[in-house]
């Protein structure tokens, strides 16, 4: 149990899927100018990295290994994910069409974010079990949308900010990811003791 | 009543490449939007392809966002997690962890039902758009 909750800290804060594996940069920088579309965003990747690694370990132990199709792995992956995301579509369809018309816009940009493979690709280096490797992609998504409101709220007072003129935008907001990249430095001391 | 269609404002029209690019419209995200529709209390004599600015609550997206993706994701990781600590076994736990996630679905159908019976997905008439204005040009969502 301590061995789990350690694992998990580790995926969320110290391996930090953005800030420490610079995964998943183009939605961290593109879809956090609100808070709720930030926490909407997270919310989603959470769900299709957490289901999508759950079928990525079956794929992997019993028809990548098995057969020895290892070679395939990356190809199968982006299958995998691509059908992940696309199940996920038509079920938020078929139980709700009023969420499916408020959410759906969020689930193809999904297939595209690296993060999800990235997770995926790391889960085959750490040879776990399937309910390790569930709870390492359950943490480190969670980790991904921690960080995504976190900075969604720090460009909304931003946006209120009086900033020069050079530093408006983009800029200032790659400055306050680096200073945020710094802070989640902190967490590695939990690893050292 | 009326019927609201979002307007197509996609990453597609703001791209170098557009005017040369085949795709647009075939499975992209300004198709998906043109099927979208919400319905829409016509208080304002709307009329066919009047544009107007609508806005939804602020909690609304959070809430349909955990109703859609953390309910089932909770109940997958639970029911996992008794499995695993029951059974101790992979394949066990892989088939606790799908029904947990089709139990999830179906607890998110039911709540999703209950959030569009109390009305709190559904976007609210804001007032007639100016003319040229854009979805975005003014910070608010059309």
């Amino acid at each position: 149990m301590k061995d789990f909750a350690l694992m998990m800290i580790g995926a969320a804060l110290v391996n930090n899927v953005i800030l420490a594996r610079f995964l998943g940069l183009c939605s961290f920088m593109g879809v956090t100018t609100r808070i709720d579309t930030a926490a909407g965003m997270g919310l989603a990747t959470t769900f299709v990295i957490t289901v999508s690694s759950m079928a990525d370990w079956a794929v992997q132990h019993y028809l990548l290994d098995a057969y020895g199709l290892g070679f395939l792995r990356t190809v199968t992956f982006i299958l995998v994910i691509a059908s992940a995301v696309q199940f996920t579509e038509m079920t938020i369809r078929k139980v709700s069409p009023t969420l499916f018309q408020m959410l759906g816009i969020y689930l193809p940009l999904i297939t595209t974010n690296c993060a999800v493979l990235g997770v995926a690709l790391l889960l085959v280096e750490g040879r776990m079990s399937f309910i390790g490797s569930t709870m390492f992609a359950f943490a480190s998504s969670i980790g991904y949308s921690l960080v995504m409101v976190i900075f969604a709220g720090l460009r909304e007072r931003l946006a209120l900010a009086q900033v020069p003129r050079l530093f408006a935008g983009p800029p200032i907001g790659f400055i306050v990811a680096s200073l945020l990249a710094m802070a989640f430095m902190g967490f590695s001391g939990i690893s050292t003791g | 009543m009326a019927w609201l269609e979002p307007e197509q404002t996609t990453s597609c029209h703001g791209c170098a490449s557009a005017s040369s690019c085949g795709t647009p419209g075939i499975g992209t995200v300004a198709s998906r939007m043109q099927v979208r529709r919400f319905p829409l209390d016509n208080v304002d004599d709307l009329r066919v392809g009047d544009h107007v600015v609508v806005g939804v609550g602020d909690r609304a997206l959070i809430q349909a966002s955990l109703t859609a993706y953390a309910l089932p994701l909770a109940a997958a990781l639970s029911a996992g997690g008794v499995a695993e600590w029951l059974a101790g076994s992979d394949l066990v736990t892989m088939a606790a962890m799908a029904g947990g996630l089709a139990l999830g679905l179906l607890a998110a159908s039911l709540g999703a039902r209950r959030l569009s019976r109390r009305g709190d997905l559904a976007p609210h008439y804001l007032r007639r758009a100016k003319p040229g204005e854009t979805c975005g040009t003014n910070g608010e969502r059309a």
